[in-house]
């Protein structure tokens, strides 16, 4: 893989973070991350979608009309969301039923038609299979992130695993409760927003003049 | 040729919808039988898991029959099939009843949560009275609020709890804050405030339509039924 190409694949891991610094995505990073499980299962499928969008309007870009280039962005993130659906409602049910909504939301998610918009309608297929799959990581990455603090936090659990022992509790006689902020969208704001902090402070050229 | 023409562009979204349409009813037709199959076997998969009997066989546990407002059986109606589409069997007083070996019933139960609907099956004692087990789920809660209520630890409080005062009707409540009453509350979902309510009302209706049902069993228990205690009997021996 040529450095340009491997550029595409990891630049959105830092540098341009989908949710951090194109502040694309934030309204699904808030409602998918009370728990890691569907955060790490909604990022691997936004992933696998923008991947394939990119891939998908990079080859028809050439003969597109780009009056209604909108719409035929949807209608091929919509269709490719679907066959996801149908093919994990078929194959995979549980993965389906833990997903439950969230395969509609990625059809909205801002990450897919900007990505589309912004990268795969100016570049080659290929450069554009990568830079959706980076896309789609960096933004696991984030949600990764906020997820392990708002389940540790919010319910004592960790990818449904117990890590704050029950016997702490308060109702068990212990002197810990959890944080019940944790669970709701603001929380997940704070977190970003004090990602975002860190992330400009290690990153001087990010910063606004 | 000019990409903005309307002729190329009227030309270019017909191509474009035929396609997709073409493709989406094609996957569509041929993953159905194995997604209703799946869904068939999830629904069989509850119903144990109600009656704590996970892991055996549906049809050797289970005696399925359809029961009318007025709790006498009719017939013509696969229960099964009726819970695919529960809401509309309620409105038709087509109720399905499955029945388990030991004499213990397991009805279901359909209502809706904040996002979507919700359904679910509970198990009930010989008294018809006593919550054996409880098994709920829901289209599109939201994870870690609402949908906590899909999960074992909280459908474990159900265990025990009594749909009677007396001989009045007061069903099962999930209180915000936490259960005070014993025998008929349960605690709410912290951050699932409407999809608690939600089921509060849920276990109020549906158990509601299957009173006459279940004040008949009480009066005259099906003997049959009770006689065998086969999938009861291998139940205990896996415990062990």
């Amino acid at each position: 893989m040529s450095n340009k190409n491997l550029k595409y694949l990891t630049g959105p891991f830092s540098a341009n973070n989908p949710v951090i610094v194109q502040i694309l995505g934030i309204c699904s990073a808030l409602a998918v991350t009370v728990q890691l499980k569907p955060a790490i299962v909604m990022a691997l499928s936004v992933t696998v979608v923008t991947a394939f969008a990119n891939l998908v309007m990079s080859l028809l870009r050439n003969g597109l009309p780009s009056r209604i280039r909108i719409i035929v962005q949807l209608v091929v993130i919509a269709a490719l969301v679907i066959l996801v659906d149908q093919v994990l409602k078929a194959f995979v049910y549980d993965v389906s039923k833990q997903l439950s909504v969230y395969v509609g939301l990625i059809i909205t998610n801002c990450i897919v038609m900007g990505r589309v918009e912004a990268f795969a309608l100016g570049n080659g297929p290929w450069a554009s299979f990568l830079d959706g799959i980076g896309n789609g990581l960096g933004y696991g990455l984030i949600l990764v992130i906020i997820g392990f603090f708002r389940e540790l936090f919010g319910a004592g659990t960790l990818y449904g695993i117990r890590v704050i022992p029950e016997s702490w509790y308060i109702a068990e006689g212990g002197f810990y409760a959890n944080n019940g902020l944790m669970l709701f969208p603001p929380m997940a704001l704070i977190l970003c927003g004090c990602i975002i902090w860190v992330h400009r402070s290690k990153n001087k050229d990010l910063q606004e003049k | 040729m000019n990409k903005n023409s309307n002729l190329y562009i009227v030309i270019y979204s017909t191509v474009m919808v035929v396609v997709v349409a073409t493709l989406l009813a094609v996957a569509a037709l041929a993953l159905k039988s194995r997604q209703d199959a799946n869904i068939l076997n999830e629904k069989k998969e509850a119903i144990l898991a109600s009656l704590s009997l996970s892991g055996q066989n549906y049809d050797e546990c289970i005696e399925a029959f359809v029961v009318n407002e007025k709790g006498e059986k009719i017939e013509g109606q696969d229960p099964i099939q009726l819970l695919f589409d529960l809401p509309t069997a309620f409105a038709e007083n087509t109720l399905p009843v499955f029945q388990a070996t030991d004499g213990r019933v397991v009805v279901p139960v359909s209502g809706v949560g904040l996002w979507g609907p919700m359904w679910g099956y509970v198990a009930l004692e010989k008294d018809m009275n006593t919550i054996s087990g409880i098994v709920l789920d829901h289209a599109g809660e939201t994870p870690g609020l609402g949908a906590e209520v899909a999960t074992p630890k909280h459908q474990a409080m159900y265990k025990g709890k009594t749909l009677f005062e007396g001989d009045e009707f007061v069903s099962v409540t999930l209180r915000k804050g936490g259960a005070k009453d014993e025998k008929h509350e349960v605690d709410a979902i912290s951050g699932g405030t409407k999809t608690s309510d939600g089921v509060t009302a849920m276990l109020k209706s549906s158990l509601g339509a299957y009173l006459p049902f279940l004040k008949a069993s009480v009066a005259t228990p099906c003997c049959e039924a009770c006689a065998e205690t086969e999938c009861e009997t291998n139940n205990v021996e896996n415990n062990e």
